[in-house]
């Protein structure tokens, strides 16, 4: 019976405003007709609570049905992942609101209206979100209430009642939230694929990186354990390309390069020394799996491993921030590696036939000069520094685009130089490879961490030596020392931001209250986001000492035991029910004075049948008991305020017991 | 299969028997009761139940994305759940309920029982529902008002003494996830007249003598007399036999001890099963009453005399609806 019932009226408003609340925020990753058919539904069942319109036949929702599996059909390729299970559940709530009558509809909409919401935070975990999915929680709780009707359903009285109740929930939540192990994912998630890769990407043209420079998005957070490195050693490496196309410069395409069919690489031992640095990486979802570290990195964070080309890759793409620890040797401080393997020094001096030969043979010009490796990395480095400019507006380039570049325009941007630099170095038969990822950083002294933007990307060269292994080379360091001490914003002042629709980057109040939120942002995300098992092992340490199966009892059980004492009480307290009144209490009194004297009142036995008894059984009690009765009668049963007096004052001086012992 | 089920069937009211028996021992029948929590249970809805599926499938999705937000609404929500029942019960702890008023009335209508609700302090007490299952009830708010009067309706298909069974007092205050539920047994039994059944008109006149206060009446079967004769008479009923012993012409006068009042006599429907009887005795004294002619009631062991008015249709009611059920069928008395 109580599945069938018909959902009071003013209830249906209540679920339209929470699928409103949990379909909004997903509205914009929906194909447009969802949001549409949505509200054509919504309008149909709000004209048939208004009484204007019937519902809709039995052949309209056939149609419907057909339209919507047909729109889900056409609108999506990949079945297994999160947008199509967002889609469907819209799609079933719309279908579902042309029949909404009885609470069980109602029940399952506002529950299926959770899990959306919830889904919001796969997409998005930053603080606005996880505000806006407070109040979704809020509004679709209130719609739970609110499905009872009548006096529960006016809007104010729903939502206290929600507010009321969640806030109740949230010690337990929070105490939940720190005390429950994470398990960490139990089967490969179709992850929330489609969406375009941010930042850095896979491969390196001319003018990708120029495109980054206009973002001020924020991509890494650095926190540091220990010494920070100086800003002209900030250089987070994240991907390093090997393979030039003539134009393009790309991964290559072996088997640690991060490839669909990943294997792990060989162990390699880690050095005798201590590391240099130690730091925890915060990172915004790039929905690829290279992660950001200074060389030569490696982390004991679970699921990351170290590439053989000092780099660290997730076993999983980072689809929602992502914190790893990291722990970093600069290569300086380590002796020479092994020399260079065959395979590893083709790929090196991998050059495709034919493209720029104006580079090709100034380089052969310089090597017949007799010059080594360092001495060419010199020479090309002074030829940059003399000639070239840095510049956020690089003139195009031809189909050499290195002939183009070296001799034509000089004009460029990072990639330029690292990729100009790379190609003449692989010409000259020097091992060397372009590294992509960010250098420098924003130093924010109030939290200690740096802030690393999108425009922060940059591109410089590593090249071989049997003496030295490989080391780094930054070509732009050359051409605008700025940009590596000082950053982007410096190096190309006038240029920096430029194309922003307002000059916001200027006006300095502007930049300190972006910072600040980006501060905020930190707290939340080293805080909360990113709060795993390791940092749950700390947490628990810090506040129980250690983490022993008996301490984490009792923090769970202390508060529990309180919580359950607290409601034993109330419950004891509210369920004693009003008192009984003041004469009744007397009498009892006087009763219990009587059993002690060994006369027990029966129960059920009326005060005058009692009375006449204790007289019998006790003449010498006969005139007190008497009046006591009397006394009790007229106050309990006539309202008398005077008897109650008196029935006090005789009970003062009523001790049968010691009546009974003096005699 | 049927044995089975006939296995299950007698399982069931065997388990039906014995929680019957516990509550009896645990909540005694009073006409006055307050549910405390030796009488409230609680239990998660189906609805509640949905809920937690939704929470498991929360803390998958939190798992495998690794989503700590997630995770954080999958506890919010667990404990929600787990304060729920608190108000649930808070809703229903301490209520006060009072039998005020049953009344009688006919078999295969609503019994109603009046019932007094209160609360102890000024906690808002919403959405309570008293009923007998599976009957709807009544819903009641205890909002402004501490008190509040709510009539409960049971049907009655047997006529006579009908102890109704425990009333079920329940709410699902605040999110219908839990239920939170009593069983009370307010000693409430209804008196249950018989179903009115039309048997034709009103048998006036129809009743036999019974004796005394009985109105004669000219005609019939017994002899009454001679009387002269006079012009008219039916020459059938001459006293030939004193004419010819020399006197006058006489005739025989008859009559018959016929009781003018309205009597609604059980041995009027004999041939019928009990139970039709009294259902039409009891069309016929609701059609007496309604046409304003006193009536009087012979059953088999109970005779109310003729008279009229709510008390005395009353008397006529209760006799018929408290006949015993296995009387003896025939005329005698």
């Amino acid at each position: 019976m109580s599945t069938a019932e018909r959902l009071p009226r003013e209830s249906l408003l209540w679920i339209f405003a929470a699928q409103l609340a949990a379909l909004l925020p997903q509205f914009s990753r929906l194909p447009l007709w969802i949001p549409i058919a949505w509200a054509l539904a919504v309008y149909w069942r709000f004209q048939v609570y208004r009484g204007r319109w019937d519902l809709p036949g039995r052949w309209i929702k056939l149609l419907a049905v057909v339209l919507a599996l047909g729109g889900l059909l056409l609108s999506f390729r990949h079945w297994f992942s999160l947008a199509p299970m967002v889609a469907l559940l819209a799609v079933s709530f719309t279908l579902k609101n042309l029949e909404l009558f009885n609470r069980r509809d109602a029940f399952l909409s506002l529950l299926l209206s959770y899990f959306v919401a919830a889904t919001l935070f796969v997409f998005e975990q930053s603080i606005p979100y996880a505000i806006y999915g407070c109040l979704c929680v809020v509004v679709i709780t209130a719609g739970l209430a609110a499905q009872l009707g009548s006096h529960s359903a006016a809007p104010r009285r729903a939502l206290g009642l929600s507010l009321r109740l969640l806030a109740q929930a949230v010690p337990l939540m929070l105490l939940l939230f720190v005390v429950l192990p994470r398990l960490g994912p139990l089967w490969a998630v179709p992850q929330s694929s489609g969406g375009a890769s941010t930042g850095i990407s896979d491969s390196m043209s001319p003018g990708d990186f120029t495109d980054l420079s206009r973002s001020d998005e924020p991509t890494l957070r650095i926190a540091f354990d220990g010494p920070v490195p100086p800003p002209e050693q900030r250089y987070w490496r994240g991907l390093v390309y090997e393979h030039f196309d003539g134009r393009r410069w790309s991964l290559a395409n072996h088997r640690y390069s991060g490839g669909p069919h990943w294997q792990l690489p060989p162990a390699r031992p880690l050095p005798e020394v201590g590391p240099r640095y130690r730091y925890r990486v915060i990172q915004e979802p790039t929905n690829s799996r290279w992660l950001f570290a200074m060389a030569r990195p490696n982390s004991n964070t679970e699921g990351v491993e170290e590439m053989p080309d000092d780099r660290l890759l997730r076993r999983a793409p980072v689809y929602s921030r992502f914190a790893y620890e990291v722990r970093s040797w600069p290569r300086e401080s380590l002796a020479a590696g092994p020399p260079l393997s065959l395979r590893a020094r083709r790929r090196n001096l991998q050059l495709p036939d034919g493209v720029n030969p104006r580079t090709r043979a100034w380089v052969r010009n310089l090597r017949r000069r007799g010059l080594d490796a360092q001495q060419m990395s010199a020479a090309l480095l002074d030829f940059f520094h003399r000639d070239f400019t840095y510049t956020l507006k690089p003139p195009a380039l031809g189909a050499d685009s290195v002939d183009d570049f070296l001799f034509d325009t000089r004009q460029g941007f990072c990639e330029h130089f690292a990729g100009a630099y790379v190609f003449a170095m692989r010409a000259a038969g020097v091992p060397a490879r372009v590294v992509a990822g960010y250098q420098g950083g924003e130093w924010v002294a109030q939290e200690k961490y740096l802030l690393v933007r999108q425009y922060d990307a940059h591109a410089w060269a590593e090249i071989w030596t049997p003496a030295r292994g490989w080391q780094r080379v930054d070509p732009t360091a050359a051409v605008s020392p700025e940009r590596i001490r000082d950053g982007l914003e410096s190096a190309a002042a006038d240029e920096f931001m430029q194309d922003s629709l307002l000059p916001l980057h200027r006006i300095s109040i502007l930049n300190r209250l972006r910072l600040q939120w980006d501060m905020i942002n930190y707290r939340w995300y080293s805080t909360v986001i990113s709060f795993d098992s390791d940092k749950q092992q700390s947490l628990l340490q810090r506040l129980l000492g250690e983490v022993s199966a008996l301490r984490m009892a009792l923090l769970l059980a202390v508060p529990a035991a309180l919580a359950l004492l607290g409601i034993l009480a109330w419950m004891w307290f509210s369920g004693r029910g009003a008192r009984a009144p003041r004469s009744s209490r007397l009498y009892r009194k006087f009763c219990r004075r009587l059993a002690r004297a060994g006369l027990q009142r029966r129960s059920g036995e009326a005060p005058r049948d009692f009375c006449r008894r204790v007289c019998v059984e006790r003449p010498q009690l006969a005139p007190a008991v008497r009046a006591i009765t009397a006394a009790f009668e007229r106050a309990a049963y006539g309202g008398d305020a005077a008897a109650e007096k008196q029935l006090r004052l005789l009970l003062r001086r009523f001790w049968p017991l010691r009546a009974a012992a003096a005699r | 299969m049927a044995g089975t089920r006939a296995a299950f069937a007698a399982l069931g009211g065997r388990w039906r028997e014995l929680t019957e028996r516990w509550l009896q021992r645990r909540a005694p029948a009073a006409r006055r009761v307050t549910l405390d929590h030796s009488r409230l249970f609680i239990l998660p809805t189906r609805a509640g139940l949905a809920f937690l599926m939704v929470v498991i499938i929360l803390w998958l999705l939190g798992t495998n994305y690794e989503n700590n937000l997630v995770f954080a609404l999958t506890f919010l929500l667990v404990s929600l759940f787990a304060v729920l029942p608190v108000h649930t019960f808070a809703n229903l702890s301490g209520l006060q309920l009072r039998l005020c008023e049953v009344r009688p009335v006919f078999a295969g209508d609503y019994a109603e029982a009046l019932l007094r609700v209160g609360r102890p302090g000024n906690r808002i007490r919403e959405r309570i529902e008293i009923f007998w299952p599976p009957e709807q009830g009544a819903w009641l708010d205890l909002v402004d008002r501490g008190e509040e009067e709510v009539r409960v309706a049971l049907p009655v298909v047997r006529r006579g003494r009908v102890r109704a069974p425990r009333l079920r007092v329940q709410s699902r205050f605040p999110l219908g996830l839990f239920r939170c539920w009593s069983r009370v047994d307010l000693d409430v039994e209804f008196l249950v007249y018989p179903q009115p059944k039309s048997a034709g008109p009103l048998p006036l006149g129809a009743a036999t003598a019974d004796g005394e206060s009985v109105q004669k009446r000219a005609g019939g079967d017994d002899f009454a007399g001679l009387a002269t004769y006079r012009p008219g008479d039916s020459p059938r009923h001459l006293a030939w036999k004193q004419y010819a012993g020399g006197r006058d012409l006489y005739s025989k006068r008859y009559e018959s001890g016929v009781d003018t009042r309205l009597w609604l006599d059980w041995d009027l429907l004999a041939g019928r099963d009990v139970e039709t009887r009294l259902c039409n005795l009891c069309h016929w004294a609701l059609q007496a009453e309604r046409e304003q002619s006193a009536y009087g009631l012979r059953l088999p062991g109970t005779v109310i005399q003729p008279a009229l008015g709510p008390d005395h249709l009353r008397r006529v009611l209760t006799a018929l609806a408290l006949f015993p059920i296995h009387a003896p069928a025939g005329g005698d008395r």
